[in-house]
């Protein structure tokens, strides 16, 4: 077991090496064996050999882990020692590591746009896991068909495009006031849009924060004081967005006032009132927050219908008082019942998704209640305590001792009015007994929703959110704080539920990645994007309105099509939509993809 | 901080998991050097050992390789791995790190990483990166896909250093790169700023006495369980049970070991653990398809984007059966693994008879931490982990000007968490450095003047 079967295939560098012996022709293949990922049901060394013999191939060999030093001291070797014009790399999605072996190949002196990557993993090994002799077949036929593509890519140079080093936060609470303080800071201008009264957000309703039961507002002031006078940053009270475009380094965005500032007796809008101003900002931070679900969605939990059923943002403000007093008639409740999960981990009537933070302020304001009122008694529907990461089960064993909460494990059935009462009736699922409270008051922990508006400026910008409005990030796991769009960037409870110290690690790394942006000199731009052949355009724009990305115009002295480099990604929809053949996607000719085509039929009979 | 000359724009991290690579990443690709530490022979962390990830269920090596390989080749990060910080003088701007670089008694100058030496190796050992489940030779790397990609002889296992004879791998190695007299070097590197990313590890199973840990073969512990599902570990990703190796058709999934639990173990709660436990459950009924999962758990902590979802899709679609209670006692009965608990929603006391347990016990923060506290001159908490300056407000910055931390070293945290702290921390020195160059131009001005 272990090591030597991990070890298994990788050869020594002098094999490789020799296995590649001169032919004569220029392209090297490269096929990794991904420890047994791929050559566990691909033969690899058959693909090899049978490459080998195609058409442009100076070279075919097999390797371990190609992705690991050795792998690619191998690549590199053999590019030098036989002065390849072109590689396919045989191992896992693009995604993965193409730009691993563009460095490599480039560090070999290659053009980095004449390696290319057959995917025989995502889209071979792994999904053909059954038949080995199909999988090999298809691995040859994905490898045949890269080294049609490879040999007519052509070798480019990246294209640069300058950097506007001035950023736009929209939404000044903490995650946004986080990210113009720290970019500021560095040295950089900020424009921070805020559709409120005032900065601060949420927390500006919250009194203190649990775990240590901070007090919130000094250190709030502070922080909203900070970003007021900062000299390099501006702040737009009562201001939206209205529109963007451009591109990563290089957008324009137009603010204007927000829909409820400027109304008689309402707020001031801080920006032009006359319909609007234009910025030029190299990147966008997006930091919209939260709300909650309204009380109206929660009609089975009492919610609109009975005055003394709350949602936890109100609670908040009413233990801002010296002593709590429930809304209905002003006393103070001797019993309070809090709901949690109200409306989330509900697919049916609610979200499907727990909402993060609410198990842990329910303990925070049981707690407070129980100081406020001495004498009254906090009991707590729950299905599961959701207190995870340092400190917080601490807090939460804290309030139930020395608070003396009560915590019911069950689902609350029904809320309703009785006398003066609220009557909450659940399911104690650890006694396995109806239980049945009648309380004062009673709190619910409504779900935590996207703030209103978020999916409509997540098409402004054209940054993606999910179903529910949550700002989508590019990679769940690696890339947090990036949205889809490159440029955009992601702080806070708008990218989903988060508590202050997640949202101030967030906003912070939001601010890393444009420090990172703003640092560098120009911003490269990937060449495979696409170009016009201007004697074959006729003008008619098609493309144009083809473009998903608006990256097409009509030159209207030349009259031909134009592309905006920094905006193509690339797709090939132009080249669909063009009648004369006269958009051409680069190192993507439509000689290549039928080449690329034929090689797979040939392959595949 | 009030400084007469501006301050030194290169970072020290001290830990390379996914913590210290991502802010590595950021603070080099920002255009400053970084100086990476890590006490093993090669980077990635807890993440290398990992199979797939929750709750997208992507392959660990397949995200993590690229950010290794990018760090590896990095022209800006300078690499001290099997190293050691062991002294930080000075103050933010310029501290002097010293850093220990023990003796690999390879010349990594010269090593090409063929691997021919560990392959003829006569010295065989339980490997660490595999969970003791898998074996390694006295001279090893840690994976095939190992960044840096070169061996380290284990003195203590290495027939050589202990006989005097052998020397197998110094006749194999085609570059001389053997180099059996190596001492460990001390350097000193000038740093500006300070970043702690040195990450969790596991309570040991056999502070787990009640769970059979540690007495029974077949109780083992998450990252062991890891390395069973993985493609590259041990078993080739088919999970077997380590005391005969056949595949377990029933696995007990015991949560919150040695977690919660300020009697006897951690009081704090891991935070990760229910999620991989539900990556675990339902990974196994992928490999095994007429294998039973039983869950045993106190609350199902679901927190996080995905993540309700994802428990969800283990109950019902691969039938996962949770049962909420504690568990009371773990023994071995002839070739089985007996599991005694009460099931609090039902009341009724349960008895399990498993192929195999899987504890998913307490998180701690490194071993090292204390000692490396007191070189740093910061402070610990109670529960060990590395105090912040503010948990909520400054969640990445520590007491000490110019030193952050981020990750699991400030307490258990999964990697959406770990990553988004890490470009914090990476944030914050950025800030730093840009001032301090924009001081040093203001300077040189001055001086241009004078
Ligand atoms: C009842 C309750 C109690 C809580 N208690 C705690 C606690 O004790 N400790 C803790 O850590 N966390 C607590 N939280 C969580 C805390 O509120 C959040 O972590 C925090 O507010 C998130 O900050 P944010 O900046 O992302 O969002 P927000 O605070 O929501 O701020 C977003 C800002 O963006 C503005 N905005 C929104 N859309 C636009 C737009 N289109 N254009 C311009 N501006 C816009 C909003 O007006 C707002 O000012 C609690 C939450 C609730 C519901
Ligand atoms: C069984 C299991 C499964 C998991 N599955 C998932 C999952 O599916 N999804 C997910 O998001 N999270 C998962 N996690 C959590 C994940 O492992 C952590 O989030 C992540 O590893 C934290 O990264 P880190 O860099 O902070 O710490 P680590 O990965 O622990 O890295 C710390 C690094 O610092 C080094 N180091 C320590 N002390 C010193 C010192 N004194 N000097 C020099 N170097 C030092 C160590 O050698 C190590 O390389 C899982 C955890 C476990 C236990
Ligand atoms: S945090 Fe707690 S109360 Fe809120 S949805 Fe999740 S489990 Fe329910
Ligand atoms: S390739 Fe796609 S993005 Fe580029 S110009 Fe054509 S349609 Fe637009
Ligand atoms: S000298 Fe030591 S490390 Fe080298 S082969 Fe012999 S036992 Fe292994
Ligand atoms: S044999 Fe020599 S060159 Fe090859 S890995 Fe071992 S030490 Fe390095
Ligand atoms: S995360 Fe889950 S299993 Fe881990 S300690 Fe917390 S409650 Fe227990």
């Amino acid at each position: 077991m272990g090591a030597d079967r991990d070890r298994e295939g990788q050869l020594p560098v002098g094999q490789g090496r020799e296995a590649c012996a001169g032919t004569g022709r220029r392209i090297g293949v490269f096929i990794c064996h991904c420890g047994s990922n791929i050559a566990g049901s691909v033969d690899v060394r058959r693909a090899a050999e049978t490459v080998r013999g195609l058409r442009g191939v100076a070279c075919a060999t097999d390797y371990g882990y190609m992705c690991s030093d050795p792998g690619q001291a191998l690549i590199r070797q053999s590019i030098a020692e036989q002065g390849l014009d072109g590689i396919v790399v045989a191992a896992c999605s693009p995604s993965m590591h193409e730009a691993t072996f563009r460095r490599a190949a480039e560090a070999a002196g290659l053009n980095p746009y004449r390696v290319e990557i057959a995917n025989i993993r995502e889209q071979c090994s792994w999904v053909h896991q059954e038949d080995r002799e199909k999988a090999t077949q298809k691995a040859i036929a994905l490898i045949a068909s890269l080294v049609e593509k490879v040999r007519g890519d052509d070798p480019l140079e990246p294209l640069g495009t300058p950097v506007t080093r001035r950023l736009l936060v929209i939404g000044g609470g903490i995650a946004g006031m986080t990210v113009a303080l720290e970019v500021a800071d560095a040295g950089y201008e900020v424009i921070l849009v805020e559709r409120g009264a005032e900065l601060g957000g949420r927390l500006r309703q919250i009194r203190e924060t649990y775990a240590a039961l901070t007090p919130l507002a000094a250190p709030l002031q502070t922080l909203i004081e900070r970003v007021r006078e900062h000299p390099r940053i501006r702040v737009l009270l009562g201001s939206e967005v209205e529109s963007a475009s451009g591109y990563v380094g290089s957008f324009t965005v137009t603010v204007r006032p927000a829909a409820g500032a400027n109304a008689p007796g309402g707020y001031r809008s801080e920006a032009d009132p006359a319909g609007g101003t234009q910025h030029e900002v190299g990147a966008i931070v997006v930091a919209t927050g939260y709300e909650l679900i309204p009380l109206s969605r929660l009609g089975e939990y009492g919610g609109g219908r009975v005055a003394d059923v709350v949602d936890a943002l109100e609670f908040e403000r009413l233990l801002a008082q010296e002593v709590p007093r429930r809304p209905s008639d002003g006393r103070v409740p001797r019993r309070v019942a809090f709901v949690q999960c109200a409306g989330s981990r509900d697919p049916e009537h609610g979200v499907p998704y727990c909402s993060k933070v609410c198990c842990l302020y329910t303990a925070k304001q049981a707690l407070l209640y129980r100081q406020r009122v001495p004498d009254g008694e906090a009991v707590v529907f729950v299905i599961d305590v959701r207190t995870g990461g340092r400190r917080y089960e601490e807090f939460v064993q804290r309030a139930m001792e020395e608070g003396h909460v009560l915590y019911l494990r069950g689902k609350v059935a029904k809320v309703f009015r009785q006398g003066d009462q609220v009557i909450v009736w659940g399911v104690d699922t650890l006694a396995g007994r109806n239980v049945e409270v009648a309380a004062d008051l009673v709190v619910l922990a409504a779900a935590v929703v996207p703030s209103a508006g978020a999916a409509e400026l997540g098409r402004r910008l054209r940054a993606t959110t999910d179903e529910l409005g949550f700002f989508r990030e590019a990679h769940p796991k690696l890339r947090p704080v990036e949205s889809l769009t490159a440029g955009i960037f992601l702080a806070g409870a708008a990218q989903a539920p988060k508590d202050i110290a997640e949202t101030v690690s967030q906003a912070e790394a939001a601010a890393a990645k444009v420090l990172g942006l703003f640092s560098r000199p120009e911003l490269v731009q990937e060449p495979t994007v696409a170009t016009v052949l201007q004697e074959l355009c006729a003008g008619c724009g098609l493309c144009v309105s083809a473009c998903p990305y608006e990256a097409r115009s009509l030159n209207a002295r030349l009259r031909v099509a134009e592309v905006n480099a920094a905006l193509c990604q690339g797709c090939g929809a132009c080249v669909v939509a063009c009648p004369n053949k006269a958009c051409v996607v680069r190192n993507w000719r439509p000689e290549q993809t039928l080449a690329m085509v034929g090689a797979v039929l040939g392959e595949v009979q | 901080m009030h400084m007469t000359r501006p301050g030194q724009t290169r970072a020290l991290i001290i830990g390379a998991g996914i913590a210290g690579l991502q802010a590595a990443l950021d603070i080099a690709n920002s255009g400053y050097e970084v100086v990476l530490v890590d006490r093993l022979p090669s980077v990635g962390g807890h993440m290398a050992q990992l199979s797939e990830t929750f709750p997208t269920l992507d392959c660990s090596q397949c995200i993590l390789t690229p950010r290794t390989v990018e760090v590896g080749h990095h022209p800006r990060i300078r690499l001290y791995t099997y190293s050691e910080l062991t002294g930080l003088q000075g103050e933010a701007g310029a501290f002097t790190a010293t850093i220990r670089r023990r003796a690999a008694y390879v010349r990594w100058d010269l090593c090409t990483g063929c691997g021919l030496c560990q392959s003829k190796c006569p010295s065989r050992v339980p490997a660490e990166f595999e969970g003791l489940l898998g074996e390694r030779r006295a001279i090893y790397t840690l994976s095939p896909q190992a960044v840096p990609n070169k061996p380290v002889i284990d003195r203590e296992h290495c027939r050589y250093f202990a006989l005097g004879r052998c020397q197998v791998c110094e006749r194999l190695c085609p570059v001389g790169a053997i180099d059996y007299e190596q001492r460990d070097q001390v350097v000193e590197e000038p740093v500006g700023a300070v970043i702690v990313a040195t990450g969790y590890q596991l309570l040991p199973l056999a502070r787990l006495p009640e769970y059979g840990g540690g007495a029974v073969p077949d109780v083992i512990d998450g990252l062991q369980f890891e390395r069973l599902l993985s493609a590259s570990g041990p078993t080739a990703g088919m999970v077997r049970r380590p005391s005969d190796g056949r595949v377990p058709k029933r696995v007990v999934f015991i949560q919150c070991a040695g977690s919660r639990d300020p009697e006897r173990g951690q009081p704090y709660c891991s935070k990760f653990c229910c999620m991989y436990t539900a990556k675990h459950a339902l990974l196994y009924r992928h490999r095994v398809h007429d294998g039973q999962a039983i869950v045993f758990y106190i609350d199902i902590r679901a927190a996080g984007k995905g993540y309700e979802e994802f428990v969800q899709r283990a109950m019902d679609e691969e039938r996962v059966l949770y049962l909420r209670g504690k568990v009371s006692k773990v023994f071995r009965d002839g070739d089985q693994v007996m599991v005694w608990g009460t099931d609090t929603l039902s009341g009724r006391n349960v008895e399990v008879a498993a192929d195999l347990v899987v504890l998913a016990p307490a998180a701690l923060p490194d071993s090292s931490q204390r000692d490396l506290a007191r070189v740093l001159g910061l402070t610990i908490g109670e529960d060990g982990f590395m105090e912040e300056r503010d948990p909520q407000l400054a969640p990445v910055d520590t007491p000490r000007p110019g030193v952050f931390v981020a990750g699991a070293a400030a307490g258990p945290k999964d990697i959406p968490e770990t990553v988004a702290q890490a470009s914090a921390a990476a944030a914050r020195v950025l800030s730093l450095f840009s001032r301090w160059e924009r001081e040093a131009q203001v300077q040189v001005q001055a001086d241009g003047r004078r």
